[in-house]
């Protein structure tokens, strides 16, 4: 993991898809901690793990549970909540404490850039711009 | 209501026997008491002079009408007409014009003797003599039950109709909703499968050892993400039958600059707005992107510099796009054995019925795409 590098909870059912984003994370200089494929892991794991970011899928293996994580992932300090959904539709107004929605299909460089806006915002790292493919959370 | 000078003088069963109304009347009034009795609108007559102004005269019609003998209701006051639904309104207004001594026409629910109600479309006048005192009220009564019935059944007709409209629109918008709903289940779908096959190609392309290898199945994947972004775009706007080509350029253009050093080669993207048949956006994406990757890709070599313009703009029910670099040019680029860009190329302008030249620029290459934006395809 590089010095700007960010620990990051994948919450995703599907594997090729949560593989994928590992080696892609790990390229980028991020660390990986975890998968969860269900609301309950992914709720244990951000307890055990304390990640910096939670990449959170709307459909996982229980349902559309995915909100419901983002609100207990976003409500713990440190921890920053990033929807990555083909079904945009489903984020609630609020975005569910999530700070951003990353748009399935998403590229390489949307999630590379939207890390390192996480990263700039929220966890000392260098700001950046938000990326054109991540649609960032209302204001509070 | 009614009378011609009392009720002892209106006399037996059919109330014909009422005498001629005002003595001093320059002529015979019996031939006005026999049209009066004849006649085939029902009649009553009532006296005011006396205590509770009762009924004095009653025609045959209204026996007829009402099912009382003339016996039955002299003598007494017409409220017996009424019964438990008559309008206590109607009744006050009824009241009211008595005490004014004005005339009224008014719709009563009346009852006949055995019970059975009708509607009375009822006329009182009340009767003055020289002096301008009021002798008597005159009332002619009009059965108006199946008028009142039609325009009933009428109106439950118009209320049926305007419900029936009502379970249809709502059918109608919950077929709509359903789909809607369908629609949004699909086009999840799709951009999921598109994210894990693209997953599936980038997984492999990393552990790939061979550099052509890995570099075919990037290119692949770089396909896929062009399509991709053709489909994630398609659904984000409400008009789904329509997609635009400008709103596609601008992410295409992200992507593909993030593979670049700005430093050595750059891109500028100058699309209208054009509105293309959702039908064409999938080979159309990947044709820009095809173009644009080529003149990237093989017009630079040996970290040659230079610059790479995109514009596309609708002309005539066509669309037209141009795709121009200062590179070496083709003659100078390496054949690639391969060549499935240049093939892609080639089949996609055939399937958008469209047509495609080059032209040397010296230095670099024009390319130049027309194709027809009509819906037949």
């Amino acid at each position: 993991m590089s010095p700007g590098g960010l620990r990051v909870l994948i919450v995703e059912d599907e594997a090729f898809i949560a593989l994928e984003l590992e080696c892609l994370l790990e390229e980028a200089g991020h660390l990986p901690v975890g998968v969860a494929t269900r609301s309950g892991e992914a709720i244990a794991l951000a307890r055990d793990l304390a990640p910096d970011v939670a990449l959170v899928d709307i459909h996982l293996a229980d349902g559309p549970t995915g909100v419901t994580v983002a609100q207990a992932l976003s409500a713990r300090p440190g921890t920053t909540v990033l929807f990555t959904t083909a079904n945009a539709k489903r984020v609630p107004p609020d975005f569910a404490g999530a700070a951003g929605i990353v748009a399935k299909p998403y590229s390489e460089r949307v999630i590379r850039a939207a890390l390192a806006y996480v990263s700039g915002r929220y966890h000392g790292g260098v700001p950046t711009e938000p990326p054109d493919g991540m649609v960032l959370a209302p204001a509070p | 209501m009614i009378g011609l000078d009392a009720p002892r003088e209106a006399g037996t069963g059919n109330g014909r026997t009422a005498k001629v109304p005002y003595s001093n009347a320059p002529f015979s009034d019996a031939p006005f008491l026999a049209a009066f009795s004849a006649s085939e609108a029902p009649m009553v007559m009532t006296d005011p002079a006396q205590a509770d102004n009762p009924v004095v005269f009653v025609n045959d019609a209204f026996c007829r009408l009402t099912g009382y003998a003339a016996g039955d209701v002299l003598g007494r006051n017409c409220r017996f007409l009424q019964g438990p639904d008559t309008d206590p309104g109607d009744i006050a207004r009824v009241r009211d014009a008595v005490a004014q001594g004005e005339p009224i026409r008014v719709d009563l629910l009346n009852y006949r003797k055995d019970g059975r109600p009708f509607w009375n479309a009822m006329t009182l006048t009340p009767v003055r003599d020289e002096a301008g005192t009021v002798r008597s009220y005159f009332a002619v009564l009009t059965d108006v039950t199946r008028t009142r019935q039609a325009e009933r059944a009428l109106v439950r007709e118009k209320d049926g109709l305007a419900q029936d409209l009502e379970a249809r629109n709502r059918a109608l918008q919950t077929a709509l909703d359903q789909q809607t709903a369908l629609l949004h289940e699909v086009d999840h779908r799709v951009k999921n499968n598109l994210q894990v096959i693209s997953s599936l190609v980038l997984l492999k392309a990393r552990r790939a050892r061979d550099t052509a290898c890995r570099e075919a199945l990037r290119s692949m994947a770089d396909r896929i993400g062009a399509l991709s972004t053709a489909h994630r775009l398609l659904y984000a706007v409400s008009d789904v039958a329509r997609f635009d080509l400008r709103d596609f350029a601008a992410d295409f253009a992200t992507d593909l600059e993030a593979g670049l050093d700005p430093d050595r080669i750059a891109l500028s993207i100058d699309v209208e707005a054009v509105a293309v048949p959702v039908s064409m956006a999938a080979p159309l994406a990947l044709l820009v992107h095809e173009l644009a990757v080529n003149a990237v890709r093989h017009a630079f070599p040996d970290e040659r510099r230079g610059r790479v313009a995109i514009t596309a703009r609708a002309e005539d029910e066509h669309l037209i796009l141009d795709i121009r670099d200062d590179g070496v040019g083709l003659a100078a680029q390496p054949d690639n054995p391969e060549g499935f860009g240049r093939d892609l190329v080639g089949m996609l302008v055939r399937q958008l019925r469209g047509s495609l030249t080059f032209e040397e620029l010296n230095p670099g290459t024009h390319a130049h795409v027309v194709l027809p934006l009509g819906t037949t395809r």
